[in-house]
C-alpha cells in the first residue's frame, strides 16, 4: 500500500466515525434546542438542531405544573440512600469473599454469581408481594431496600480486592489490628476506585429505573423522574413538546455530570468485569 | 506440635465466624430479595392470587392456560425476534466500532469518539425514548421530513408491525451500542501491538487483520458480551413500552411487558408468575447452551 493511499483510507475511516458521532449527538442537541423553543415552533421544518430561541419559561412551566422538584429529590434520595446501603453490603461481602478463608466460601460465591443471571422480571412479582406485606408499596423504600444487593457489584469489588497484596494486612495484624479495622482502614481506602465505579453504575441504574417506580409508586409526590416524565408526556400531549423536552433534558443533566466526572472509573469497571469473565 | 495445630484450628474457627459476620448483610439481602423470590416464582404459578383475596390453590391450571394462550406464542415469539435482531447487532457492530475507534491514531480524537459512542448508554432510557417517538412520528417527525426531501414516501416507523422492529433496532443501537463497544474497546487494548505490526509486514489489509487477528484474540470478550446482551435483550421492556406501547396490536409486546400487564395491571399474580417462570427457564436454557458451546469457539489462552 503506498503512502497517499494510506492517508486516504485513514481519512475515510475518520470521516465515517465523525459522521456517526455527529448522528449520535444530534438527538441530544435537538432535545435541548427544542426545549428552549415556543411549543408552536417545535414542529417547524426543516428542523433546527441548534437553539434558535431561549424560552427558559418552558423549564419553569415544568416546575409549576408538576412537582418536578419532588421528582428530582425522590430520584436523588433513592439513588443516594440505596447507594450507601449498597456500598456497605457490597464491600463487606466482597471483603469476606476476597480476604477471609471460611468454610463454604467457594459454593456461596458461585451461588451469588448465579444471581447475576436472574432476570428482574423473575423476582419482581414476589418482591412486590414481600413489599406489600411489610406495607412499603407506595413508598420510596420499596425501591431502596431491594437495591441493597447487586451481585455484579459484589463480583467487581471482590475481583479488585483479590489483587491487593496480602502483605498489607499481615503488617497490620502484627500491629494488633483486628479484621474490622483492616477492612475499614486498609482494604476500603485501597479499593476506592472500584467502589466509586460500582456506585456510579448503581446510581445510574436507580436513576434510570423505570419498571420499579412504575409498579411501586402511585402518588405524584412520591414519583421519581422517569415515571414523572411519563406522566408529563401523557398530561401535556403532543401540543407542548417543548415543556416535555425541558423535563427530558433535566433528566439527562445528572447523567452527563456523573459521566464527565466518572468516565475513567466506568472504563476501569468494564475492564475488571470484561477480562475476568 | 499440638499447640501449633490448636492455634491453627482456632484461627480457622475465627475465620469462619468473621467470614460469615462480614457476609451476613449480603446473605440476608440475598435470601430475601433473590432466593425467596426465586422459590416463590416456582410456587406462585400453582395459585390464583390478586393481592387482596387469599391465594387459591389451582394446581396446574395456570400452566394449562399458559400453553393454550395464543398471545403467549406471539409474545415469546416477539421477544425471540428481538433476540435474533438485537443480540447479533450489538455483538457484531460493537466489535467493528471498537476496532475502528481503536485504530484512530490521534489520541484526543479517539477519546472523543469513545466518549460520544458510550454516552447514550448511561442516560435515562425512558426520557430519550420519549424523544425518539417524536423524531420517528410519521407526519410530524423530522426523520420522515428528510426522507420526503429525498423524494421518498413517509415510512410508518411506529405503526407498521414490521417497521417498528427496525425503529426499535435503531433506537437500541443508538442507546446501547456504547455498552458492548466499551467492553470490546478494553479487550482490544490488551492485544499487543506487535501482533498487528507483524501482520502488516506480511501484507495484511485492515479487513484481513480484523478477521484473522482481532476476532480470534478477543473470543473470550465476545463470549462475555454475547451472554450479557442475551440476558439483557430477554428482559426488553422500556423500548416497547415507550416507543410502541407493545403495538401495533401485540406485535411488539415482549414477555417482560406481558408480565407487567398480567401481574400488575390485571392483578393476576399467579398467571404473571407463570409467564415469569417461563422467561426464567428460557434464559437459563439459552445461557447453559451458550456455556456448553463456548469451548467450540472461545480460546482463553494463546500462549
Amino acid at each position: 500500500m503506498n503512502k497517499s493511499k494510506k492517508i486516504f483510507s485513514g481519512m475515510w475511516h475518520n470521516a465515517l466515525l465523525i459522521l456517526l458521532a455527529v448522528m449520535m449527538l444530534l438527538p441530544f442537541t435537538w432535545i435541548f434546542s427544542t426545549s428552549l423553543r415556543l411549543p408552536k415552533d417545535s414542529f417547524k421544518f426543516p428542523p433546527n438542531f441548534l437553539p434558535t430561541s431561549f424560552h427558559f419559561e418552558n423549564y419553569t412551566t415544568v416546575f409549576q405544573t408538576f412537582p418536578f422538584l419532588n421528582f428530582i429529590f425522590n430520584s436523588l434520595f433513592v439513588g443516594i440512600v440505596a447507594g450507601i446501603f449498597n456500598i456497605i453490603v457490597t464491600t463487606m461481602a466482597a471483603f469476606a469473599f476476597a480476604r477471609i478463608r471460611f468454610k463454604g466460601r467457594g459454593p456461596l460465591f458461585v451461588i451469588f454469581l448465579a444471581g447475576l443471571m436472574i432476570p428482574m422480571q423473575a423476582t419482581i412479582i414476589p418482591t412486590f408481594i414481600i413489599m406489600s406485606k411489610v406495607k412499603l408499596v407506595g413508598t420510596l423504600w420499596a425501591l431502596i431496600i431491594p437495591a441493597m444487593i447487586t451481585p455484579l457489584s459484589i463480583f467487581l469489588v471482590r475481583q479488585f480486592m483479590m489483587t491487593i497484596p496480602k502483605s498489607y494486612e499481615e503488617a497490620a495484624y502484627m500491629d494488633g489490628a483486628n479484621r474490622f479495622l483492616i477492612y475499614l482502614k486498609i482494604i476500603l481506602p485501597m479499593s476506592k476506585s472500584v467502589i466509586i465505579m460500582t456506585s456510579l453504575i448503581n446510581f445510574l441504574f436507580n436513576w434510570n429505573n423505570f419498571m420499579g417506580p412504575l409498579i411501586y409508586l402511585s402518588d405524584w409526590e412520591k414519583m421519581t423522574i422517569p415515571i414523572g416524565l411519563r406522566m408529563l408526556q401523557g398530561y401535556q400531549g403532543t401540543g407542548s413538546i417543548s415543556v416535555i423536552f425541558a423535563g427530558v433534558f433535566m433528566s439527562i443533566v445528572p447523567a452527563l455530570l456523573l459521566y464527565l466526572f466518572g468516565q475513567k472509573y466506568l472504563v476501569k469497571g468494564a475492564a475488571i468485569s470484561g477480562l475476568k469473565s | 506440635m499440638t499447640k501449633k495445630i490448636s492455634v491453627f484450628k482456632k484461627k480457622q474457627r475465627w475465620d469462619n465466624i468473621s467470614g460469615y459476620l462480614f457476609l451476613s448483610p449480603a446473605l440476608i439481602a440475598f435470601v430475601i430479595f433473590i432466593a425467596i423470590p426465586i422459590i416463590m416464582t416456582l410456587v406462585l404459578p400453582l395459585f390464583n392470587y390478586n393481592l387482596i383475596l387469599p391465594a387459591e390453590f389451582v394446581g396446574l391450571d395456570n400452566f394449562k392456560d399458559f400453553f393454550a394462550d395464543e398471545d403467549m406464542a406471539i409474545v415469546f415469539g416477539n421477544t425471540s425476534k428481538f433476540l435474533l435482531i438485537l443480540t447479533p447487532m450489538h455483538c457484531i457492530l460493537g466489535l467493528i466500532l471498537a476496532y475502528m475507534v481503536q485504530r484512530v491514531k490521534h489520541t484526543a480524537l479517539r477519546n472523543i469518539f469513545r466518549g460520544v459512542i458510550y454516552f447514550p448508554s448511561i442516560v435515562t432510557t425512558a426520557s430519550v425514548a420519549i424523544a425518539f417517538t417524536y423524531m420517528f412520528s410519521t407526519d410530524s417527525g423530522f426523520i420522515n421530513y428528510y426522507l420526503r426531501q429525498l423524494g421518498l414516501n413517509n415510512v410508518p416507523w411506529l405503526t407498521d408491525s414490521n417497521m417498528v422492529y427496525v425503529t426499535i433496532a435503531i433506537f437500541s443501537f443508538w442507546k446501547f451500542i456504547g455498552t458492548t463497544f466499551l467492553y470490546y474497546f478494553i479487550g482490544l487494548n490488551n492485544i499487543p501491538e506487535s501482533y498487528y505490526e507483524s501482520a502488516r509486514i506480511d501484507g495484511a489489509g485492515p479487513v484481513q487483520i480484523f478477521t484473522r487477528i482481532t476476532v480470534p484474540l478477543v473470543t473470550p470478550v465476545i463470549f462475555f458480551v454475547v451472554i450479557i446482551t442475551t440476558i439483557g435483550v430477554f428482559q426488553i421492556f422500556n423500548e416497547p413500552y415507550f416507543i410502541t406501547n407493545g403495538g401495533p396490536g401485540v406485535s411488539t409486546t415482549t414477555v417482560a411487558l406481558k408480565i407487567y400487564r398480567v401481574a400488575f395491571q390485571q392483578n393476576n399474580i399467579g398467571y404473571g408468575a407463570t409467564v415469569a417462570l417461563g422467561l426464567f427457564i428460557l434464559i437459563m436454557m439459552v445461557t447453559v447452551i451458550q456455556y456448553l458451546m463456548q469451548n467450540k469457539w472461545v480460546v482463553y489462552d494463546y500462549e
